[in-house]
């Protein structure tokens, strides 16, 4: 909280535009840890949490530590942290109810040469949680679960084509990710084919396009690209894409690694009505701990039983104790609901602050995972000038990616936020609130 | 990986040679503007050419001073055709190297014309060599080269993919008082020179004319630049990040040897 209150008063010194200098001073040791890792490692800081995207010389590129809702960087200032890293975080950094048992584990031994007798607890509470999954294979990253999803959505099929929406993230595999070479786009993206979220018709022309050919469709619970505002789905979109699967013979894809839990402990797919045959979960898993989960139902079980499905590190015990945990503490920290009645407060403060600030700021996706946009300007100047405002007052909102709430969120933290963002709404200059 | 001319495909081969007939004579261009002597020796009336490549499309036109800089609008005619009969041709010359080139004069002062582009090409590699040329035109020749060359690539089918991704727009590319406009629609891109844009999708500003050197001429890493706010961006990010990808295809481009 020091800091925070340091940032106000620096702020309130009349100063409201921060030159570079102080922002290089602000953030000196992120900076000159950055200029050391540029020689040894490619970009510095790779993919997503690289400085371009964020808004450089703004956000600290590295951090020490964390607790609760805050995080601290290397240079020791302190934010009120809404991208929970990337979402993994729904219980709070450094939640001794997740962590006790978890470190206790570490100490007994984490990666076994066989699993630990917590991986069947594990998979029996997911089966029995998950709504209309019969099994569990639990690996790290999101990419190993969406990726195996799709390999064993092909390997039953015999089929090749994967459709997705367009703009939607399903990993960094070279079958999905935005590395777009030649080399993969004549192979591994050559059978992926993209349809605009929710857009009924053009799902089915990709389906007739495509028939007898598709192996599966794979869709995030709710469209949450990044640039964009996020797009909840129609009931008509879900059960056309439901309909179209079971007329091709195609398996339906949940990946619900960036939002499982937020939206409803039972699967944001429960949340949305809809039926999957297969389901990808992860980040809030176990709190950061690094596991992922891909579930499926009854028809895939052959299947999944024959296909050679392994990695080094994907039966370690501490990330599954972590995740029983994690489980448990959600729960009694008041679940979704609580996360929802935290977004709700952030959601309807933000748009109510933007718009007596005369900006048309919306609030899109579900209130556990917001993302604030301003609808004069697509081309997102205002979310970057916006978000590095915040920054400066000690909020750490991502200007390009959606934010998640965690139940170690409290009401003082949103009203601290919404009284940074009153001052940075007053800081856009209402010249740029028609940037283009 | 290092690649030399003859293990480039087709297509590569003749990119290469419009890219390398292109940087030719937007370099050319900025050593005119940059030194006032090399100006003073630019035929009376100033001067119209192309350079020709067989077989790799329309050829490339130079005018001195630029059309867009006269009062006088009428359409000036070439006076000399720098013919290459092949890529490979256009390459070895264009790079330094023994090959054929076919000056074909197409009217008057032919000769003073290949003359001083002859001069041009030599004065711009001394502008960008020597320490001592000043910062505003180094960075003027290196962010000419660089946006031109974005143009000429663009099409190729190894950015057919990534060009279909990245949303089409406007990126203003300033450094101090330079200022260029780059329009990205379907796969093409388009550079236009010193406008004034008020509207651009984006915005990719290096802090002064010594950031722009250190980075167009790879002495530092952009992302470095970048991560110090030396180099700004602002606006629609995936706009600018794919024209980085096409960046990368043209530095490819640029390591390719005779």
């Amino acid at each position: 909280m020091s800091d925070i209150s340091m940032e106000k008063s620096d702020r309130t010194d009349g100063d409201s535009k921060r030159g570079d200098d102080r922002q290089g001073a602000r953030f000196a040791a992120s900076l000159a840890y950055f200029e050391r890792a540029a020689k040894v490692i490619p970009g510095g800081i790779y993919g997503s949490k690289s400085p371009g995207f964020l808004v450089p010389g703004r956000f600290p590129y590295y951090l020490s530590r964390a607790a609760g809702s805050h995080i601290f960087d290397v240079d020791g200032n302190e934010f009120i942290d809404y991208l929970c890293g990337y979402g993994s975080q729904i219980v709070g950094y450094g939640n001794p109810a997740v962590d006790g048992p978890a470190l206790e584990q570490a100490r007994m031994g984490d990666l076994l040469n066989q699993p630990h007798p917590v991986m069947v607890e594990l998979a029996e509470r997911l089966v029995k949680l998950v709504d209309g999954m019969d099994w569990a294979v639990f690996v790290k990253n999101g990419t190993d679960a969406t990726t195996l999803a799709t390999s064993i959505a092909r390997a039953d099929t015999g089929k090749q084509i994967i459709i997705a929406a367009d703009g939607a993230y399903h990993g960094a595999a070279n079958w999905c990710s935005t590395n777009v070479f030649p080399v993969f786009t004549q192979t591994e993206q050559r059978d992926v084919r993209f349809f605009p979220y929710n857009d009924v018709a053009a799902l089915e022309a990709l389906f007739a396009e495509n028939a007898g050919k598709v192996a599966c469709l794979i869709l995030t619970p709710y469209h949450h690209p990044t640039y964009r505002p996020q797009q909840l789905p129609t009931p008509e979109f879900l059960q056309a894409a439901e309909r179209l699967c079971r007329a091709e013979g195609a398996w339906f894809i949940i990946d619900d690694i960036r939002a499982n839990f937020r939206l409803d402990a039972r699967g944001s797919h429960a949340y949305f009505g809809t039926h999957p045959d297969l389901v990808t979960m992860g980040k809030a898993l176990a709190n950061g701990y690094p596991i992922s989960v891909l579930l499926g139902n009854e028809n895939l079980r052959k299947t999944a039983s024959s296909f050679f499905i392994t990695g080094t590190y994907w039966m370690s015990a501490v990330p599954m104790i972590a995740s029983m945990a994690t489980l448990d503490e959600m729960e009694r920290l008041g679940g979704t609901a609580r996360l929802a009645q935290l977004g709700g407060m952030l959601r309807e403060g933000l748009e109510s602050l933007g718009r007596e600030a005369g900006f048309g700021a919306r609030v899109s996706g579900p209130p556990a995972i917001p993302y604030l946009t301003f609808d004069e300007d697509s081309d997102l100047y205002l979310n970057q000038r916006f978000c590095a405002a915040m920054a400066d007052r000690g909020v750490f909102m991502h200007p390009h990616h959606n934010w998640f709430i965690s139940l170690a969120h409290t009401e003082d933290d949103i009203a601290r936020t919404l009284e940074a963002a009153r001052e940075a709404f007053r800081e856009l200059h209402p010249e740029a609130r028609g940037v283009k | 990986m290092k690649m030399n001319f003859a293990q480039l495909n087709s297509e590569e081969q003749r990119v290469l040679a419009q890219l390398k007939a292109t940087l030719a004579l937007r370099l050319a261009e900025e050593a005119w503007r940059a030194d006032p002597e090399l100006r003073g020796s630019c035929p009376a009336g100033g001067l119209v050419m192309k350079i020709g490549v067989s077989g790799t499309g329309p050829s490339i036109r130079l005018e001195l001073p630029p059309s867009a800089e006269l009062s006088d609008a009428s359409v000036r005619r070439p006076s000399l055709l720098l013919y290459f009969p092949g890529p490979g041709a256009a390459m070895r010359v264009l790079s330094g190297a023994k090959g054929a080139a076919i000056p074909l004069p197409l009217g008057p002062g032919a000769l003073r014309v290949l003359a001083f582009f002859r001069r041009a090409s030599t004065r711009a590699t001394e502008l960008l060599r020597d320490p001592g040329t000043p910062d505003v035109a180094r960075a003027n020749l290196l962010l000419a080269a660089t946006l031109f060359g974005l143009e000429v690539i663009a099409g190729e089918s190894y950015l057919a993919r990534r060009m279909q991704i990245v949303p089409d727009g406007s990126v203003c590319v300033r450094a101090e008082d330079i200022s260029y406009f780059v329009i990205k629609k379907e796969n093409r891109i388009e550079i236009r020179n010193g406008a004034a844009p008020t509207s651009a999708d984006a915005e990719l500003v290096f802090s002064n004319y010594r950031s722009a050197v250190e980075v167009l001429s790879g002495a530092r890493q952009a992302v470095v630049a970048l991560g110090s706010g030396d180099v700004r961006i602002e606006g629609l990010l995936p706009l600018v990040q794919g024209l980085f990808a096409v960046l990368d295809r043209l530095s490819w481009y640029l390591g390719v040897e005779v």
